[in-house]
């Protein structure tokens, strides 16, 4: 049996992490980072109107098919949104296209961490629970601390001196946490390097903007999906402050959840004058959100959708009309996006929130950059 | 007396003569907005975001042309009809979007409908909105069984008598169609339409082509046609436990009628909708195995009589020669 996993992030980490702890590695296929051969993959066999995130996963399962993976994984679950529906079409897809795969699914509306833990197990037959535990919270630890290393480069980004230098070192930082085996591997990895993205020269003159990106799961933690919109507005100068990781979704709702904690909760709140229940996928969260942005004096905020998304659609709406006032940039992910035309807007929408900027301080405003 | 405004989109093709019941028997007068015109879909289309579904944006439109003749609006939030199924995040966000999008809007009636909770949870909706038009609780009780009566009744007529959603809501009878012209040129094909109640019954939306395709000498047949319980073990036979609380009309219909036997299958869906772009696979998928013809028809704000003609006539054409290539 050969397990394969859509790419999604940095999620092939924790995954590679517990497959290494249970000697499975073998077992397992990582898909390549995600290229353009893959969104044509994925594009050619779906659905016209499916999602984004749809056909990037269905093409980096194919991917995986290709390399032999015969046992795929997909999320399921009940709720409004197009995912409880992913794995059926994908399934039926793969079949058509003549590969002989099985799908298992993890159910991410309930039941979470005993679903990923019964997924582990009847993928790796014979251990036991003592040993899948652990090797389970090995890989969440990774996972945190590929999160924790993100957090600091979205910062350094903005100020760094020579454009790229931080991505540099994030991406060997990455590279370091995955080969790490052990915990304490792991924590010296990390530190070495939020230490020497810490020690990033910096640009004394660039009083970063902040910006927050919110919207869909998917395409906001992917950055093919969203053709590495943090990367394009660091380089701008801007901070980015992203509240929806994986290792966040990981701590609440496998863990805090069961536990009556709602992370979501103060975001619903401050929602609910304009939308007061859930409408399914990240809607709710996004419109608590452009108000959260709004009171925490953000100067703008990306809302990243992918086409045909049923819940940001009501989001979007919704927001539109909201009375705080804070600029939102609309941006909607599908694959007839191109990298110079998403560029455009990011610039146009930078140069608006220098501009309110400036104005706001009472600082002169120029017109010719 | 109140004046109850009902906008003519979505889900009241399924619900009307319930809501009506309902609110007349609490003494309040229900207004119904026009049927979609050119004006409705534009103001529709220019207070929404350009994403939205055409239906959505035809349903703000109705609701705007509401404004200036009544007290309230009635837009329920149906989140869920049970069985672990929910609607469409656009219908669940409705009341919310329309708040946000029509500030000028009268109150907004916004009653949940979620049976995935307890079912003292909705009767206590029902009683909140029925005080909205009375204090009298036995008389909120007497209106909701009465609107529950109604909407089985209507329900059972389609089903029993064969109609579409509108001839059982004007009351009208079904005018047998006995196709005179081409009875003897050609046998008479019969077609299913499948989509959502609000797509096949908007005249505007889909350029009439119900009757359309009666005046081309086919007997078309819709998903309300068929009871309710059959629709659902359709729909679980192909995929299995619903996900989305009309997945019947579409997936459990197109699977009844190819399982019947029709002599092909149109799917009338429109642009941007996220449900069917899932759920129209597995029909397809299911029509090729049966070798039925099965023809998608995609609509927006853009679609125009001519196009949908030509496909119309092709398809039809394609079905009649198979027919006489098989016979």
């Amino acid at each position: 049996m050969r397990i394969g996993i859509p790419h999604f992030g940095n999620i092939y980490i924790p995954v590679k992490a517990v497959a290494s702890r249970l000697h499975a590695v073998g077992d397992l296929v990582i898909p390549p980072s995600m290229t353009q051969r893959t969104l044509e993959l994925g594009v050619k066999y779906s659905p016209t109107e499916a999602c984004l995130p749809y056909k990037l996963t269905l093409g980096s399962l194919i991917e995986t098919c290709e390399l032999g993976a015969d046992t795929l994984t997909q999320g399921r679950g009940t709720g409004i949104c197009r995912l409880g529906y992913y794995a059926r079409g994908q399934e039926q897809m793969l079949h058509d296209l003549g590969y002989d795969v099985s799908f298992v699914t993890v159910d991410i509306s309930h039941n979470k961490i005993a679903s990923f833990l019964t997924l582990i197990r009847d993928m790796t037959s014979g251990i036991s629970w003592s040993e899948i535990i652990p090797a389970f919270i090995f890989g969440i630890g990774k996972l945190f601390t590929v999160d924790k290393v993100e957090k600091v480069v979205q910062k350094v980004r903005a100020v760094e001196l020579e454009k790229g230098m931080a991505d540099r070192i994030y991406r060997e930082a990455v590279k370091a946490i995955d080969d790490a085996t052990g915990y304490r591997e792991v924590r010296g990895v990390s530190r070495e390097y939020i230490d020497r993205l810490r020690g990033v020269p910096r640009n004394p003159d660039t009083i970063p903007l902040k910006v927050a990106v919110v919207g869909e799961i998917y395409v906001v933690i992917e950055p093919f999906a969203n053709m590495d919109v943090e990367i394009e507005l660091g380089k701008l100068g801007v901070e980015v402050e992203r509240t929806i990781t994986l290792s966040r979704w990981v701590k609440y709702s496998l863990f805090l959840n069961y536990l009556g904690v709602d992370e979501w909760k103060g975001v619903h709140k401050l929602a609910e004058p304009y939308l007061d229940h859930d409408v399914g996928g990240d809607g709710w969260e996004s419109v608590g959100e452009k108000v959260l942005c709004a009171r925490k004096g953000y100067d703008g905020m990306v809302h990243l959708a992918p086409f045909t998304c049923m819940p940001e659609i009501v989001a979007q709406n919704i927001m539109s009309s909201t009375k705080e006032d804070i600029p939102v940039l609309a941006v909607t992910c599908d694959e007839q996006m191109a990298k110079q035309g998403m560029l455009t807007r990011l610039e146009a929408f930078v140069d608006l929130l220098e501009f309110r900027r400036r104005r706001r301080d009472g600082r002169s405003v120029c017109y010719f950059g | 007396m109140i004046k109850v405004g009902i906008p003519r989109a979505l889900l009241y093709y399924q619900y009307f003569p319930m809501w009506k019941t309902f609110f007349e028997r609490l003494d309040a007068e229900v207004v119904v907005s026009p049927l979609t015109n050119k004006a409705i879909l534009n103001s529709g289309v220019t207070r929404a975001v350009a994403d939205t579904c055409l239906p959505v944006k035809i349903f703000f439109g109705h609701a705007v042309s509401l404004i200036d003749n009544c007290d309230c609006i009635f837009i329920p939030t149906v989140i869920s009809l049970g069985r672990k199924a929910f609607n469409c995040s656009k219908i669940i966000g409705l009341p919310n979007m329309s708040r946000a999008l029509i500030p000028e809007c009268p109150v907004i009636l916004a009653p949940e409908v979620n049976l995935e909770k307890w079912r003292y949870h909705l009767y206590r909706n029902i009683y909140e909105l029925g005080r909205y038009f009375t204090s009298n609780p036995a008389k909120i009780r007497k209106a909701v069984k009465e609107a529950w009566e109604s909407s089985l009744a209507y329900r059972s007529r389609m089903s029993d008598e064969g109609i579409t959603c509108i001839e059982a809501i004007d009351g009208v009878c079904r005018v047998e169609q006995q196709s005179g012209f081409n009875s003897d040129s050609s046998p008479m094909l019969t077609i299913a339409v499948v989509g959502h109640p609000y797509v096949l019954y908007d005249d505007y939306l889909n350029h009439r082509l119900i009757s359309r395709l009666q005046s081309m000498g086919v007997k078309v047949l819709v998903p309300e046609m068929v009871t309710e319980r059959a629709l659902d073990a359709a729909a679980r036979r192909l995929v299995g436990t619903p996900h989305w609380s009309f997945e019947a009309d579409i997936i459990g219909a197109g699977e009844y009628y190819l399982e019947v036997g029709v002599d092909g299958v149109i799917n009338l869906s429109v642009f941007g909708c996220g449900p069917d772009s899932m759920m129209l696979n597995f029909v397809k998928h299911r029509a090729k195995e049966l070798e039925t013809p099965f023809l998608h028809l995609s609509l927006d704000e853009h679609a125009t009589e001519g196009g949908l003609i030509t496909r119309l006539e092709a398809f039809l054409d394609m079905i009649t020669r198979r027919m006489k290539i098989c016979v």
